[in-house]
């Protein structure tokens, strides 16, 4: 009953539109203080959520990532990836998925992802005849990988949560984020097979190849030094995530010359309004699970979770219909940190590998971030592309599907994401 | 009013850079930790420290910018006037929050300041420094969310942020 009660008076503060942070924050606070418990502890959770070292790596991934994206670096790497890919068969789309791919190893969100690749690679495919809905589906999936693929913001959240290795998290979701890319190539290359239409790209000259290669090469060695530096140990995400923001420092100034003060300037402020509003959700979430641990929430459900359902088959199917579910309306964070205490134990109690949990959980929210009508990546495109919401959600289908699919192969197959962190 | 905003404006500002300052020390942390061979005490500490004052000092002017992350699907159909009730409830829900968190974190920080309480790591700082940052944050988001109420009679506002980041 109590369940029911909190969770009823959680959504109507959500759904009135109290930014996410106070309507956790202030529900914590008042049950608190409504339970008999010290409301001490609300300030108190807020400076130990902000203390925490491994939260640094936020803002740092973010500065990172806005520098680069200032200094044309997104522009760069679909430059030359199209140099060389171009000319196969449905070219444009395979060095879209794989600018995607490659963008998100040097940012940690996808609406990054899609908003900057798709800047450039939209008006592209649509001159060369791809079909509009293709495209902008192409493109608002292809941003998930952003945060499947390391550095992602959401894994840190995640990670910080559950009290999980950040770096086990990052390592695993190479596995499954490769894995999605080949999804996504070989089903652009069949839909162009098939579907015909665009006019082919001439392949490119070696030389085109090769200056285009030597502009974005520098931001490729960014995120090799980045996931070897994380594999090997040689430093901690935040840590990582500092030597990211020199080195984009270092790239945009001096050898691709193209970021002004200005421009560092726009990055610095951009990355505090982001930083200041996603740390808040994980402090505000935090004053809320202290106050439903206190009221002994997730101990209810899991064991309601374990009287009832059998089988962790169930449980995943379960989840995944109430992610899909709450997707409809939430985005990838609040769902994030709603939802990992409150189910994390019970699938522990299952025997699901809490850093497995986390991949599913980010492949989950990726399907949230594509599906109307609160999908931030459809927007993101709609937006860039200046079309209706609904335009791009008709494109999104097969792409939902082929993630849909990914979670399945995990399921069946954990090591697609256990592998590289724990057996490599 | 336009005080207030200036204030959580400036603020925000001195938050970002704190934020950015951050990445200077970490940097340097890892050079010297591998080129000198010589960790230092203090970067790991004073970038939390920066962390911590950074967003709590930006909330403000998060809010006067109306960035902070809000669910919009349901108040995005609703016709204007039943938006204003929303958007006047959220603020008042902000209000009190902000103003409980602020006190609350007064008296924490009080108590430290008091008893001379120290953080008992390498650099041993009062722990009032990073206590300090809850009662302003917030009492200054709780200025600045009385000052948006306000605005609210002259100027319509379908909602308090953005529905991203």
């Amino acid at each position: 009953m109590t369940v029911i009660l909190i969770l009823l008076c959680l959504f109507a503060l959500l759904l009135i539109g109290v930014p996410v942070a106070f309507a956790l924050g202030g529900l914590g606070l008042g049950m608190l203080i409504f339970g008999g418990f010290s409301p001490l502890m609300a300030p108190q959770a807020i400076l130990s959520t902000l203390d925490g070292f491994i939260l640094l790596a936020v803002p740092l991934f973010l500065l990172m990532s806005n520098i680069l994206l200032k200094g044309g670096v997104g522009r760069d790497l679909f430059t030359a990836v199209q140099a060389w890919v171009g000319h196969w068969p449905g070219g444009l789309a395979v060095a879209t998925i794989l600018s995607c791919g490659l963008f998100a190893a040097i940012s940690g969100s996808s609406v990054a992802t899609a908003a900057t690749i798709g800047t450039v690679a939209i008006p592209e495919m649509v001159n060369r005849g791809y079909g509009k809905r293709f495209v902008y589906g192409l493109l608002a999936a292809g941003g998930t990988l952003g945060i499947l693929i390391p550095p992602s913001i959401p894994m840190i959240v995640f990670g910080f949560v559950a009290e999980e290795s950040v770096i086990a998290l990052f390592l695993a979701g190479i596995g499954p984020g490769l894995f999605l890319v080949t999804l996504f190539v070989i089903f652009a290359m069949l839909h162009a097979r098939f579907a015909g239409g665009y006019t082919p790209v001439p392949a490119a000259q070696w030389g085109e190849r090769l200056s285009a290669t030597r502009r974005a090469l520098p931001s490729l060695a960014l995120a090799i030094l980045i996931v070897a530096g994380l594999y090997s140990g040689a430093f901690t995400p935040t840590e990582a995530a500092a030597v990211g923001f020199a080195a984009a420092l270092l790239i945009t100034i001096f050898w691709l010359r193209t970021l002004t003060l200005s421009a560092f300037w726009e990055a610095v402020r951009e990355s505090a309004i982001t930083t200041a509003a996603i740390l808040l959700i994980v402090a505000g979430a935090k004053v809320f699970g202290k106050a439903i641990a206190l009221y002994r929430i997730p101990q209810d459900i899991s064991a309601f979770i374990a009287a009832n359902i059998e089988g962790p088959l169930i449980f995943i199917l379960l989840v995944s219909a109430v992610l899909l579910l709450m997707g409809l309306v939430f985005e990838a964070l609040s769902m994030i940190l709603i939802m990992t205490p409150v189910l994390l134990p019970a699938a522990m109690g299952l025997g699901f590998d809490p850093i497995w949990f986390g991949i599913f959980m980010v492949i989950m929210v990726e399907c949230a971030l594509i599906t109307p009508p609160v999908g931030l990546n459809l927007y993101v495109i709609q937006a860039v592309a200046r079309v209706s919401l609904g335009e791009v959600a008709r494109g999104v289908w097969p792409f939902l599907a082929l993630m849909l699919v990914t979670v399945g192969v995990l399921y069946v197959w954990p090591d697609l994401a256990l592998y590289i962190p724990f057996k490599w | 009013m336009t005080i207030i905003t200036t204030i959580s404006r400036i603020a925000g500002l001195f938050g970002a850079c704190l934020m950015a300052a951050t990445g200077a020390m970490l940097t340097y942390e890892v050079i010297a930790r591998y080129f000198f061979v010589k960790p230092t005490i203090w970067a790991a500490e004073l970038s939390q420290l920066c962390l911590i004052w950074g967003c709590l000092l930006a909330m403000a002017w998060v809010l006067s910018m109306r960035r902070h992350i809000t669910v919009n699907a349901v108040t995005n159909l609703l016709p204007p006037a039943a938006q204003t009730v929303c958007v006047a409830v959220s603020l008042l829900v902000v209000i009190v929050f902000s103003g409980v968190a602020a006190v609350y974190g007064w008296e924490i920080f009080y108590d430290s300041f008091e008893r001379g309480r120290t953080t008992g790591s390498l650099l041993n700082l009062p722990s009032w420094i990073a206590e300090l940052s809850v009662p302003v944050g917030f009492a200054l988001l709780a200025a600045q969310a009385v000052v948006e109420l306000i605005g609210l009679r002259r100027k319509h506002l379908p909602s308090l942020g953005s529905s991203h980041e």
